[in-house]
């Protein structure tokens, strides 16, 4: 979602902003940190740097992927200061947490769990892609990579993912 | 059997990005039936993808509440609506369309559209179209507007406050509809319609169907 142009430096539109983007920063958060509880803190430490940095924003249209790359970056921050140790998906599972819940959908259950199987490498950008609504090139300008690098990840990440959708995977390019 | 050259080129794109690919893949899926299959499912694939993404907050926050007693400013009450919706149960009065169902998804997980009130600014407005290209000449009031990411696009997405209460409306450029198609998706009841070389998707949570007269006069105010 881009924003409608709101006036960044008055308070209310823009608070307004990042209210309509929260849930799909928390999701995004989810998806990097894979816990809770740390998605939580992530998000809140986001909507609390966009806050003092609005006036920062110049282009509100721009709203969105600034939001992803300050959340990006607290969380990285947050690895780096609390030294936190990586979550593993047998510990995310045992955890039962209800993140992942579905009403009775086990095909989405299985496909979450796939998800949160991939490489962080092959995770990241299509959680980007996907959810975000990033193109190729901004993913690869947001994870300082090629966009064929780009490319080539997410076909794989896809291609893993064929399979529990019950499709034959695709002939890897290399 | 290994796919021939263009092919595996074409898939490389597909599969890496189905709703981005370059033109020289949308030549050879003109005249190769077995990569146009892959896209198909590829773009099945992605639907799913985004539902499986698309985390439940309402449930999400169940635990969350009971942590840190953090200042929740932002706080927003689209896990309360969502929840509401869904226990609203779903409305089967008309055969499911992939599309139906998407832009009924994507209305869910942006519950809180619906408690907008106050009228945007028309500049604010002109900024979301601009950004998808589109114009949209509506005299109604148009009470939220953001540009959302829908299959691979980056489509306006407004509500409207219509005489009969507020009105969802999306503006699919990149997705051709064949005819008017009433739906009842997840709790919420809508039509798409054909617009220009495009569609457009109307929603309301209310229990009648859109108005006929009404649809096609937003439909007319739609150009791709």
């Amino acid at each position: 979602m881009k924003p409608a142009s709101h006036g960044t430096t008055a308070a209310t539109p823009f608070t307004r902003l990042l209210e309509m983007l929260r849930p799909d920063l928390l999701r995004f958060a989810w998806w990097l940190a894979r816990d809770r509880s740390v998605a939580e803190d992530v998000v809140q430490e986001t909507l609390i740097r966009a806050w003092k940095s609005r006036d920062e924003l110049k282009d509100s249209a721009a709203v969105r992927p600034w939001l992803f790359t300050i959340a990006r970056r607290e969380h990285a921050r947050l690895y780096e200061r609390k030294r936190l140790t990586l979550v593993d998906v047998e510990e995310v599972e045992a955890l039962g947490d209800p993140a992942l819940a579905t009403d009775g959908d086990a095909g989405l259950l299985d496909l979450r769990r796939a998800i949160l199987q991939l490489p962080e490498e092959y995770r990241e950008p299509l959680v980007l892609q996907v959810l975000g609504g990033f193109t190729t090139a901004e993913i690869a300008t947001q994870l300082a990579l090629t966009q064929p690098a780009v490319l080539t990840r997410l076909f794989r990440a896809r291609n893993r993912l064929r399979t529990i959708y019950g499709l034959e995977p695709a002939e890897d390019a290399e | 059997m290994s796919a021939a050259p263009d092919c595996r080129h074409a898939r490389l794109h597909i599969g890496a990005a189905p709703h981005e690919l370059p033109p020289e893949v949308g030549a050879h899926l003109e005249t190769c039936a077995d990569c146009r299959r892959f896209r198909d499912e590829t773009v099945a694939l992605d639907g799913r993808l985004r539902s499986a993404l698309e985390l439940p907050l309402a449930k999400f926050r169940v635990d969350t509440r009971e942590r840190a007693p953090r200042v929740r400013r932002f706080a927003l009450a689209a896990s309360i609506l969502f929840a509401f919706v869904v226990a609203g149960g779903f409305w089967l009065l008309q055969p499911r369309s992939a599309l139906a169902g998407e832009v009924a998804e994507h209305v869910q997980h942006e519950a809180g559209s619906w408690d907008m009130r106050e009228p945007l600014p028309p500049a604010q407005v002109a900024d979301v179209l601009r950004e998808a290209g589109v114009r949209f000449d509506t005299s109604l009031p148009v009470v939220y507007a953001m540009a959302c990411p829908f299959r691979g696009r980056q489509v306006p997405h407004f509500v409207v406050q219509t005489p009969d209460g507020p009105m969802t409306v999306m503006l699919l450029a990149h997705e051709r509809v064949a005819t008017r198609t009433e739906f009842s998706e997840g709790g919420y009841r809508g039509v798409l319609l054909p617009a220009g070389a495009g569609s457009v998707a109307l929603l309301t949570r209310a229990g009648d169907a859109v108005p006929a007269r009404l649809a096609e006069q937003i439909a007319a105010a739609v150009h791709f």
